[in-house]
């Protein structure tokens, strides 16, 4: 085995993995072009080749010198710290990734559950309305139980919760409770601080953007959220 | 003369439009404290602002950028010094010397070696790229055909792969990635759509601006959460004592020296201040009588590496504004901001923008020389600002990139996209990834695939034919020659990479 270890492996199987999806699926558009022989696929093919080598290249590094740094590279200027980091709050298990690629399917869950519930994806239609009101009740109430004891990996998945929740929800309902979240994530405990920094910055964003840029932000799909978007945009407008 | 005329002429645009001067302004101080601030650097702020900028004018964006590039270098010297981390990777080898002299209370005297020569470097460079930026740009109107772009392309990457990830496969596996994100869509040649899973949004290809901010401001925070769970840094000691004049005019020649070296790595595309820092200090380690007192808290090693990565920041723009080639992530973001114009960066912005050229050239002189102005005037108050806690500054910047995000095209899909690029940026720089490699690959992806389908089509599709253009013929031989040197470093050289000295032992 050299110096490999398996995350080393599971590294290599991604990345070759990758180009074998990417190059089987570049039959679907691997057409002819009159005017230039080497095709729409030409490119992208020739891209995942470099792939495939560079994957194998670093398998062989591995085995070879283990997680040494190479030595033309200036180590010092890209080591932002984000390893150390990972390193020293023991986040580098395949039980942690397994448990924060598990959190991360939240989002991906409310994005196509209330659909599959309802039976339909007319974004009008009332039932679908409630099917995706209670799965999201079901999904904070879930992401409120992590908070506390996974704060990494539900920072991780936290904005795409958010953004998910965005169309139906509307910003100006949703920003309040994400800003007080993302402090909380960060480690604030005190409720005054918070309160004050969340009433700074949504004040901020809404005059900033909505008062003097004009710029729409998503007033929601559901009710009462879209009727409080509505309402916070007709007065600062 | 004809510069110097322009150079007026760009200077009485820029200060007759108040709006002008408000973004320049902004631009200064908004860099100089996003490159301070622990945790963020002018990156993330470059990418929240870029949707924005499609409502200023390509001039006042384009300004913007570069007057945010200049300050943001001398801004993540700050955090470098007096916290250890540096702002952006150009500023890695500031704090070999920089974080001992604050441990042994000369801060206040490394910041401001900093700042005077952060703006001396800059300055210089400024005045250098002014006069040599439009013959380049006119040579390059008759040298410069789609092989030698394809061809400088394939170099700028090549170079690019070497430096930015912790070995070179990883430098590759980054730039790989982000030509592939770039191929998403309809092909360049006959339209036909790839990649695209059937999903109408991917048919006009992964937009950059979620992209980039996923990248860069995301993923930062998601780092910086991780870091909090362990716990973080000290506060420094702080005072404010400049270094006398006398104390610079002895150091006169490392101050040469890196300007020279700054200003000849940051034309090269791919690597620019970062290569510069690293050399400028390196070279003033090996020129040095005592070498063994750099990484102690030795005065030098600030001056060498703070000079020499302003000096590239100048000449990173010539590649930009000459050959249209971007040579960094922020750089890539300026073509980001000429794409919002509809306008495309290269030699004939020279013909048909020369007011803009100017302008900008006049912004980034006048914005060096503010470095000297706000950095003696202000680095107490930018001191203090750093004390803002990073648990109030995490939901505002991701705030602020949600809507950048969504701004662009009024879609929430975007501003997932974004939220999933910093995740994936979050799970690849742990790994030991380059982000900016993988924005470069997507940025140049593009213009490569273009501009080789271009090139094939001229040359009848036979590769003989780069050998009858000497220019791209050269620059294909130097990437594979760069390609092939990091290869060989990557297998057979033990690494022998620059190491933060441990202050503690000092």
């Amino acid at each position: 085995m050299g110096r490999l270890r398996p995350g080393h492996l599971v590294e290599a199987g991604f990345w070759l993995g990758l180009c074998l999806f990417l190059y089987v699926y570049s039959f679907e558009f691997d057409k002819n072009i009159e005017i230039y022989k080497f095709g729409a696929s030409g490119w992208p093919r020739a891209i995942i080749l470099l792939m495939a080598i560079a994957a194998i290249g670093q398998l062989i590094h591995h085995y070879v010198k283990g997680d040494e740094t190479s030595s033309q590279i200036i180590s010092a200027a890209v080591d932002d710290g984000s390893e150390e980091a990972a390193h020293a709050a023991h986040h580098e298990t395949v039980k942690w990734y397994l448990s924060t690629f598990a959190l991360l399917a939240i989002p991906f869950i409310y994005m196509r559950v209330p659909e599959w519930i309802a039976g339909t994806s007319e974004p009008g239609d009332a039932g679908l309305h409630t099917a995706r009101l209670i799965v999201a009740a079901i999904l904070i109430a879930v992401v409120v139980y992590f908070i506390r004891h996974h704060r990494v990996r539900v920072m991780l998945m936290l904005p795409l919760f958010f953004a998910a929740l965005l169309e139906d929800f509307g910003f100006y309902a949703l920003a309040p409770f994400f800003i007080i979240g993302v402090m909380y994530l960060f480690g604030e405990r005190r409720p005054r601080p918070m309160v004050l920094i969340m009433a700074l910055i949504f004040g901020f964003m809404l005059t900033m953007f909505v008062k003097i840029l004009y710029v729409g932000l998503p007033v929601g799909n559901i009710e009462p959220f879209y009727s409080i978007g509505s309402w916070v945009v007709t007065v600062l407008q | 003369m004809d510069a110097f005329n322009n150079f007026l002429q760009g200077s009485i645009t820029l200060f007759s439009d108040p709006i002008n001067i408000l973004i320049f302004l902004g631009g200064v101080i908004g860099g100089m404290l996003f490159g301070a601030i622990p945790g963020v650097s002018m990156l993330t702020l470059a990418a929240i602002l870029l949707p924005f900028t499609a409502h200023l004018s390509a001039e006042q964006g384009i300004m913007l950028f570069s007057v945010m590039y200049c300050t943001g270098v001398y801004g993540g010297a700050i955090t470098a010094i007096l916290f250890n981390i540096p702002g952006a990777p150009e500023n890695a080898p500031t704090a070999f010397d920089g974080y001992p002299m604050t441990k042994n209370g000369q801060a206040g005297k490394a910041v401001g070696a900093a700042v005077m020569c952060s703006a001396l470097g800059g300055v210089v460079s400024t005045i250098i790229m002014m006069a040599a930026t439009a013959p380049i740009a006119d040579w390059a109107i008759s040298a410069f055909g789609p092989p030698e772009i394809f061809a400088l392309v394939f170099f700028g990457l090549a170079v690019a792969a070497s430096v930015g990830a912790k070995t070179f496969w990883k430098g590759w596996l980054s730039i790989l990635i982000g030509l592939m994100i770039a191929v998403v869509g309809l092909d360049p040649v006959g339209g036909i759509e790839r990649y695209d899973f059937d999903m109408p949004y991917l048919l006009a290809g992964i937009h950059f601006i979620p992209t980039i901010l996923g990248f860069f401001a995301v993923s930062e925070i998601f780092v910086q959460a991780e870091k909090k769970v362990r716990g973080s840094y000290k506060a420094p000691k702080l005072s404010v004592d400049f270094p006398s004049l006398s104390e610079l005019f002895a150091h006169k020649f490392a101050v040469i020296r890196s300007i020279v070296i700054g200003f000849f790595c940051g034309i090269l595309p791919g690597i620019g201040a970062t290569l510069a820092a690293f050399m400028g200090y390196n070279e003033a380690v090996r020129w040095s009588k005592t070498p063994e007192e750099f990484g102690k808290g030795k005065l030098e090693g600030v001056i060498s590496s703070e000079t020499a990565n302003n000096a590239a920041t100048g000449a990173a723009m010539i590649p930009l504004l000459a050959l249209g080639l971007p040579g960094g992530a922020l750089t890539a973001m300026m073509v980001g901001v000429f794409q919002m114009h509809d306008m495309q960066p290269g030699p004939l912005v020279f013909l048909t923008s020369a007011d803009l050229v100017w302008v900008v050239f006049a912004a980034m002189f006048y914005a060096n020389c503010s470095i000297l102005l706000i950095g003696f005037l202000e680095t107490k108050t930018i001191i203090n600002l750093l004390r803002i806690p990073f648990q109030f500054l995490a939901p505002l910047i991701l705030l602020l990139a949600t809507v950048g995000a969504y701004a662009v095209r009024g879609l929430t899909i975007d501003i997932v996209v974004m939220f999933l690029a910093g995740v994936v940026g979050f799970f690849l720089r742990r790994s030991g990834y380059s982000i900016a490699g993988i924005v470069l690959g997507l940025i140049l992806g593009k213009i490569g695939e273009q501009t080789f389908a271009q090139a094939m089509q001229m040359l009848h599709f036979e590769w003989s034919g780069f050998f009858d253009r000497p220019i791209a013929l050269g620059l294909l031989i130097a990437g594979f020659l760069t390609l092939c040197g990091s290869i060989y470093g990557a297998f057979f050289k033990k690494a022998k990479t620059p190491q933060t000295p441990d202050p503690d032992s000092a």
